[in-house]
């Protein structure tokens, strides 16, 4: 426990009642801080690019920053920027940016993956599209584009009319690599699970190193979907042409919760207000979303550890569909639903507005009986807890470090959730829990969904009475927002939302045109699958599969 | 004890023919017992041709709230001429590097291993094609030999995947064989005899009655408890959930059959199929009074027995979650082979105190 014996019994240097002090902060960092920068809800540090590990290892254990959200990655006119979001698990409303410049012509930057696990694959990401190296990385690869791809895209030197062809045979060929009978590891066999394989979720590669049955080593590999979001987004104006974008990452469906994410940060670095009514609405669809979401994560997790296509699947599809025909009333689609606006939704609830509400109504007061069913069949059955309780632990400390979030957090015991703790919609208004579990095992995080779909519904009820009775010459589902939005210039913003899988955050920067100038999707699936070697390394196959579907990604979201 | 089948198929087809069975050359009787086995194995064919494609499909669905195949013919009942069709006309795809005579004979004998220990079950109205003295030991070998197929076919698949199936199968059986054989030694030892005749017969008269309901003597409920136990086994012995750790699509793709398409994955798949029939028929000859039932010919009841054990296995699939290998292990070695000695020695006290 080296760690907590370095900390201070109080890591709270700067925490006021109107919120943090940041001269306290910088008067802790002792001179390291060069500039400070002023973005929209945190201030930002800007520090050397050799003193990246003294300066947040003192903030993590002397201030208590122990979340690092994401890592940002961008290049300016003059220098490389890499930003470091910090936060804290408890209270993620205090936040501070660490920025770190370097130059154009060497854009060398200390790590910070030996602070942070989670800056790890981060900092891979922000090597490989924008091309800053990072010293003392234990493992600077590339993560999203092959291994053999020229140039880093989104750096200002890259071609972007030159296409590039990866040729199988050029690119390292996953197939081919085989351990069997080099020296000491002999007894090893290397398998690829992966990209194509039934429990892989979609285009996940994982490469193993299996010891008979239990894997020795593992080394997830992402990319297979990568499609451009964040370059799509920094090509779309803010009024319209970015909302549909965020439906396509998380398409389990995420979509509202993630179109919310890109709402509530555009929102706020554009300084639009949001009528309570519009927030009900929001609110009412984020939760049928994350319902259909946590649904089919709980079908699919059942499918990993049943085999073929089993009870459990079909009966949460089935529960989903209801959902999937709510939403569809509601927003017109049933996958990319395209329903926000900034400043509001796109149309009312749908006519006649009691015959929907009830309907929702009915939905939710089924919910009980249901999750008694999946109960009875799932959680209750000796057999599958033999499988799931005690196989892939991540420690609460871990989780922390890895920056999991969401359901995989709440697992491990780490009370954390965006709703309640940075309050935004109309969550702070309603009655409802945050459901933790102290199991840290993939039974806890089964346990979580679960009771995660019962806390919905409530939230659901609630909005569905508010809505009924809501004033009639109060509806107003839009506020006035300008046909073209442009924000001030190099106006920064990081803001994140409870997705479904956990903190989906953006962080935006205006140039003061009418399209950002770097848009940058922090995807709760992408640090969750970092902890995927953790859970799984020394346990049998079954158990990785277990985990990952217990971590419940969406390769979409992963790879952007 | 009079055998409720003194002769065999091969028996009854001489006398159709109008010679004595005791005096027919031995080269006659060869022909005619493999006439005898064809009937039998069509017999077996069928029902796993409508097992298979057809009511696998229809029992899982019913489980798991789906329509299922319903275009082809009256209840989709035409898919299983598609489905035949389609499966024999794709392509056949031999992995580079397959370890060929032992790549191609792995789907034979699996499908052929079932398929012979068929040939001394009793099915009633005569229907048995040879009843020899060590029916019942016969039956265990044969069915044991599906271990080699899989082991052969994972092994020369040149497939990782292909080969911890492989090696999981065997692991697998072998955990499982010795409880199931020894959970059969107590039947016999009930029965006094490995003819499977015999062992149909020994269950013939009623254990008692309650009221106007006779229940039979079978050994089902004679010993219960044995036959749970071999119930169990008989599933981890097929390799349908929840122990269907060979195959186990999540884990393994698709275990030893990875590498198989076409006429091969036809055969294994009929092979599973078979063996699933086979094990069903073994339980129904042990447990379930053989082809014994009132009003309707015996065949029939075998059929509906062998095809309700089918039914229990198609459910545990839809329902029972996956062991892991290491647990499915310490099952079979911790728990269901103490249980068989156990259930073997209880019944040895109670048969020598009685008898």
């Amino acid at each position: 426990m080296s760690l907590q014996d370095r900390t201070p019994a109080e890591p709270d240097v700067g925490v006021t009642e109107e919120g943090l002090d940041y001269d306290e902060l910088a008067a802790l960092l002792d001179g390291r801080v060069l500039d400070r920068e002023e973005h929209v809800n945190a201030e930002g540090f800007v520090i050397r690019p050799d003193e990246v590990q003294a300066v947040l290892s003192t903030l993590k254990d002397e201030a208590g920053f122990d979340h690092c959200s994401a890592v940002t990655a961008q290049e300016y006119d003059d220098r490389f920027e890499s930003i470091y979001h910090l936060k804290k698990f408890e209270d993620p409303t205090q936040e501070l940016s660490v920025i770190v410049p370097t130059s154009k012509d060497n854009p060398v930057s200390e790590s910070a993956a030996p602070v942070y696990d989670t800056a790890d694959w981060h900092e891979r990401e922000a090597y490989d599209l924008v091309g800053i190296n990072y010293e003392g990385h234990p493992d600077l690869r590339r993560i999203l584009l092959p291994e053999t791809w020229q140039g880093h895209p989104l750096s200002e030197r890259y071609n972007q009319t030159q296409p590039q062809i990866v040729p199988l045979r050029e690119h390292a060929n996953p197939l081919e690599e085989d351990h069997r009978g080099d020296g000491e590891d002999a007894d090893t066999m290397f398998v690829n699970i992966g990209p194509h394989h039934p429990a892989t979720h979609g285009v996940l590669h994982v490469k193993t190193v299996l010891d008979g049955e239990q894997i020795v080593d593992l080394d997830p590999d992402i990319g297979y979907l990568h499609r451009c979001e964040e370059q799509m987004c920094e090509q779309g104006t803010y009024r319209h042409q970015i909302m549909p974008y965020p439906d396509r990452w998380d398409y389990t469906p995420g979509g509202l919760l993630n179109e919310w994410a890109y709402a509530r940060a555009a929102e706020d670095l554009a300084d639009i207000d949001v009528p309570e009514y519009a927030q009900v609405i929001r609110t009412m669809g984020a939760e049928l979303t994350r319902i259909a979401a946590h649904m089919l994560a709980v079908g699919t997790f059942g499918l990993d550890l049943y085999g073929d296509f089993t009870v459990i699947f079909m009966y949460a599809i089935r529960d989903r569909e209801v959902v999937q025909n709510l939403l569809e009333d509601l927003t017109g689609q049933r996958l990319m639903f395209n329903y926000f606006r900034l400043g509001g939704v796109a149309w009312d609830l749908p006519e006649p507005r009691e015959e929907y509400l009830d309907k929702v109504r009915e939905f939710t007061a089924e919910i009980p009986d249901r999750l008694e069913e999946y109960h009875n069949l799932i959680s209750g059955n000796e057999i599958f807890q033999m499988r799931t309780v005690d196989t892939g632990i991540l420690p609460p400390e871990t989780a922390k470090s890895y920056g999991a979030t969401g359901p995989v957090a709440r697992g491990s015991g780490i009370d954390y959730d965006l709703r309640r703790d940075d309050p935004y919609g109309y969550y702070d208004e309603l009655d409802w829990d945050v459901i933790t579990e102290d199991g840290c095992d993939n039974y806890a995080r089964l346990l979580v969904r679960l009771k995660e779909v019962e806390q919905s519904a409530r939230i659901i009820e609630q909005c569905a009475d508010l809505l009924e009775d809501w004033p009639e010459d109060d509806r107003t589902i839009q506020s006035n927002v300008p046909r073209t939005l442009r924000p001030d210039p190099d106006k920064e913003i990081y803001r994140a939302v409870e997705g479904a899988k956990g903190e989906l955050g953006i962080y935006m920067r205006s140039d003061g045109t009418d399209k950002p100038a770097r848009f940058k999707i922090r995807s709760p699936c992408f640090s969750n699958l970092q902890t995927l070697p953790v859970m799984s390394e020394g346990e049998y196959i079954p158990d990785m599969v277990a985990s990952l579907g217990s971590l419940d990604i969406v390769l979409g979201e992963v790879d952007r | 004890m009079i055998p409720l089948q003194a002769v065999t198929l091969t028996d009854r087809f001489l006398e159709l023919l109008g010679l004595d069975p005791e005096a027919a050359g031995p080269l006659l009787v060869f022909g005619v017992s493999i006439l005898a086995a064809g009937l039998v194995g069509t017999f077996v064919l069928l029902n796993t041709a409508v097992a298979g494609p057809y009511a696998k499909r229809k029992i899982t669905a019913a489980f798991t709230d789906r329509i299922s195949v319903n275009r082809i013919g009256p209840a989709g009942i035409g898919t299983i001429v598609v489905d035949a069709m389609r499966l024999l006309s794709k392509e056949l795809i031999i992995p580079e590097g397959a370890d060929r005579p032992a790549y191609d004979l792995a789907p034979l004998i699996l499908a052929g291993s079932a398929l012979l220990g068929f040939a001394v079950i009793p099915m009633g109205s005569s229907i048995q094609v040879a009843d020899p003295e060590i029916g019942l030991a016969y039956v265990f070998a044969v069915a044991s030999i599906a271990s080699l197929g899989l082991l052969m076919a994972g092994y020369s698949s040149n497939n990782k995947y292909s080969f911890l199936g492989g090696l999981r199968a065997v692991a697998q059986n072998i955990a499982y064989e010795i409880p199931l054989v020894l959970t059969g030694v107590s039947v016999v030892i009930f029965a006094g005899t490995l003819r499977l005749s015999e062992i149909v017969a020994a269950q013939q008269g009623t254990l008692f009655a309650i009221g106007p309901v006779a229940v039979p003597n079978w050994f089902a409920f004679v010993n219960p408890f044995a036959f749970a136990l071999f119930m169990i086994a008989n599933l981890a012995e097929v390799g349908r959930n929840p122990f269907d750790i060979p195959e186990a699509p999540t884990e393994l793709v698709a275990g030893y059959q990875t590498e198989y398409s076409s006429v091969y994955f036809v055969l294994f798949y009929l092979g599973e199929f078979i063996h699933i029939f086979l094990g069903g028929a073994i339980i129904t000859t042990l447990f379930l009074g053989g082809p014994a039932g009132p009003v309707l010919p015996g065949i029939v009841w075998f059929t509906i027995k062998i095809w309700s054990v089918f039914l229990f296995t198609q459910w545990a699939r839809s329902a029972v979650p996956r062991f892991r290998i290491d647990q499915l292990i310490d099952l079979g070695w911790k728990v269901l082979l103490v249980l068989a000695l156990a259930n073997l020695l209880l019944t040895a006290v109670i048969v020598g105190v009685i008898a």
